[in-house]
């Protein structure tokens, strides 16, 4: 055991710890992955490889109507949120940030309220908003992607504040001092220099929505509204085949790309010193 | 095109506290001016007010005599080179330079003319495609003074632009700085805390404390006629000593210190009471111990330090105060040790009374760094 004691040699004991955990977090992704491509039935034993519960299968993801409307749905659902919900944190960060004054303390609070509620109480709090006050839209898309937005504006906020903090006022300053009109300030110079925090949190917000099950499932109106997280709570007891397991893996390399992709072009143009929100990022990619 | 700053009552606090207190402040066309203050002395935020990014509580700026107090930066014709350069990290040198140009009614032929002309006039000419981050220090410093100066501003603004860099370097821009001054015939008003800086490179100074102006007009003028004990302390280095003011012989202040007489020339001759003598440290004598005359106090030397061209020395004198003394390099044998004891000789001509409503009653301020 010399080698675990070694007092000069690098630490042991936390590198296996670390290495144990991540074996043990990927393990279960990579076995549902893994018979997403199996050959037969079986969800449990390997029958070789094949890409029927993709293609092929009457009842694979491309050929299966609940499946690929369930996943079409879901992607819709995502380029709402983000085209809604990026645009409008973007402004209450930028309103935020420059509030000074009464009120502007509870309202910095209240902005992450949405981030500690449990996803179940505002699932039903919002359901029960749809049904009794704002009953006339009704349940179903609109809804969904309101519900969406709710929460997902609170991610913006806090991915664009921080980078507002790091920014600060002197770029506007030179800019006003250079003649720049107030709204000239904010598109030459603001909206440039946030753009890899947008990016990002656009990111973010499309990997939320996809992942997104209480909320979507509490605000849905049938079957056309069935998300793919929907999908595969409700079926995955009850008839299990491994185009689920397609379907599944489908969603979470799309996620995967995103944040990958939003994390790339964030590093390129925030450049160094941006660490912290790069990191940021990588905690959503990773607690998703 | 003038550039004619002046300052009249002009104020600003913040919630009650006043970081600027009714400052009169006139600042001729064309000249280099520098407001110098330890921090927290509102200098900065004078130069703020004057650009228009702090509203002022109250007063008048009058820009070549139109009041802007209350216009807003972008309608100001006066440019900021900031401390940090806030130059645009996602523009290039050349699109820096340009950024205020859309703003005036020019082709983009004229536009491309003068970033080339005024990159030249800071040598800089091949770095347009160059983005800030691949700049060094004083580079970025010479892409700022640029974007401001291509603007042709009636007043260019500089908050301790020489701040961020390296002494050498800092050294190097301040002749830079004044030499382009002079070229481009721009009022300019520098703000520093640094005294030495304020010195080498001003027309003509300002120095601020606590909100007020202490005393302001050229360089040599302060510096050797410090009207206040604040001023005589921060603009170089200050011997203090403590006096009676007994009356007057001729033009000099009849001083007691220590049951010895000084007659004092210069500064409030016609004190009386309680007073400070001044007397810079180049200006004092030293003389073999035992010597006779008036202005003449005897003393013992506590350190004595070898600086190359010239001594360093500290000496305790009569009367418990420590004079601070500078002897030249000049080739005569310097004879005298640590613990010895020597007379030291304050000129008439070089010593100051300064009154006692000109020393403040809490302790004074600290040596600048």
């Amino acid at each position: 055991m010399s080698w675990l004691r070694n007092p000069w040699g690098r630490p042991r004991f936390l590198p296996i710890v670390t290495g144990v955990y991540i074996l043990w977090s990927i393990v279960p992704v990579t076995v549902a992955v893994l018979f997403a491509f199996n050959d037969g039935r079986s969800r449990t034993t390997w029958q070789g490889f094949s890409t029927r519960w993709f293609l092929d299968d009457p009842g694979s993801v491309k050929n299966d109507p609940g499946l690929l409307s369930a996943l079409q749905h879901t992607l819709l659902l995502a380029v709402i949120c983000v085209v809604v919900a990026v645009p409008l944190g973007v402004a209450l960060a930028l309103g935020l940030q420059r509030w000074r004054g009464h009120g502007s303390g509870a309202a910095n609070t209240l902005m992450l309220l949405p981030l500690v509620t449990p996803e179940l109480v505002m699932g039903v709090a919002l359901l029960l908003l749809f049904l009794q006050i704002f009953n006339g839209w009704g349940l179903g898309t609109t809804a969904q992607a309101i519900g969406q937005v709710t929460f997902a504006v609170s991610y913006v906020v806090v991915v664009v504040r921080g980078r507002l903090v790091t920014i600060g006022r002197e770029y506007e300053e030179a800019a006003a001092d250079l003649g720049a009109p107030p709204v000239s300030r904010l598109t030459r110079v603001l909206l440039p220099l946030l753009a890899p925090a947008i990016i990002a949190s656009a990111g973010i917000v499309f990997a939320l929505s996809i992942d997104d099950f209480v909320v979507t499932q509490y605000l849905s109106a049938g079957a056309d509204t069935n998300t793919v997280s929907m999908l595969l709570y409700s079926t995955a007891r009850g008839a299990p085949s491994p185009a689920l397991n397609a379907l599944a893996s489908i969603t979470l390399v799309i996620t995967l790309v995103t944040i990958a992709l939003a994390y790339l072009v964030y590093r390129r143009f925030a450049g160094a010193g941006s660490a912290s929100e790069a990191a940021t990022l990588g905690e959503v990619a990773i607690e998703r | 095109m003038n550039g004619e700053v002046r300052l009249e009552e002009l104020t600003k606090s913040y919630g009650g506290v006043s970081a600027v207190e009714g400052i009169d402040l006139d600042m001729p066309p064309g000249e280099f001016f520098t407001m110098v203050g330890p921090s927290g002395c509102g200098k900065t935020t004078t130069l703020r007010m004057i650009a228009g990014f702090e509203r002022p509580t109250s007063g008048r700026i009058l820009l070549d005599g139109v009041d802007v107090a209350q216009t807003p930066p972008h309608r100001r014709n006066v440019n900021t080179v900031f401390q940090s350069y806030a130059l645009f990290p996602h523009l290039n040198v050349a699109d820096n330079v340009a950024f205020g140009l859309k703003y005036r009614k020019t082709t983009k032929e004229e536009r491309r003319r003068q970033v080339a002309e005024v990159l030249e006039l800071v040598q800089l000419t091949g770095f347009e495609g160059r983005k800030p981050g691949q700049l060094s220090g004083g580079q970025q410093q010479r892409v700022a003074l640029a974007r401001a100066l291509v603007l042709r501003p009636q007043v260019l603004l500089l908050d301790e632009p020489l701040g961020a860099l390296d002494a050498r370097l800092r050294k190097d821009l301040q002749v830079e700085l004044k030499a382009l001054q002079s070229e481009v015939g721009v009022t300019f008003v520098f703000v520093t805390h640094d005294q030495e800086e304020a010195l080498t490179m001003s027309d003509r100074i300002a120095v601020m404390n606590d909100g007020h102006i202490e005393q302001a007009g050229p360089p040599q003028a302060v510096y050797d006629e410090p009207e206040t004990l604040f001023v005589a302390d921060f603009l170089g280095v200050s011997n203090l000593i403590a006096a009676q003011a007994r009356g007057t012989e001729g033009d000099c202040c009849v001083l007691r210190v220590a049951e010895r007489t000084l007659y004092a020339e210069q500064g409030a001759t016609g004190a009386r009471g309680d007073v400070k003598a001044m007397i810079r440290p180049e200006r004092v004598r030293i003389e073999p111990p035992g010597g006779d005359g008036d202005n003449r106090l005897p003393g013992l030397i506590e350190h004595a330090v070898f600086l190359g061209g010239f001594r360093e020395l500290r000496v305790r004198i009569l009367g418990g105060s420590l004079i601070k003394a500078i002897v030249p390099n000049d080739g005569t044998p310097f004879g005298y040790e640590e613990g010895e004891s020597l007379m030291l000789h304050f000129p008439q001509e070089a010593l100051r009374v300064l009154a006692p409503s000109a020393v403040p009653d809490e302790p004074s301020p600290d040596e600048p760094a």
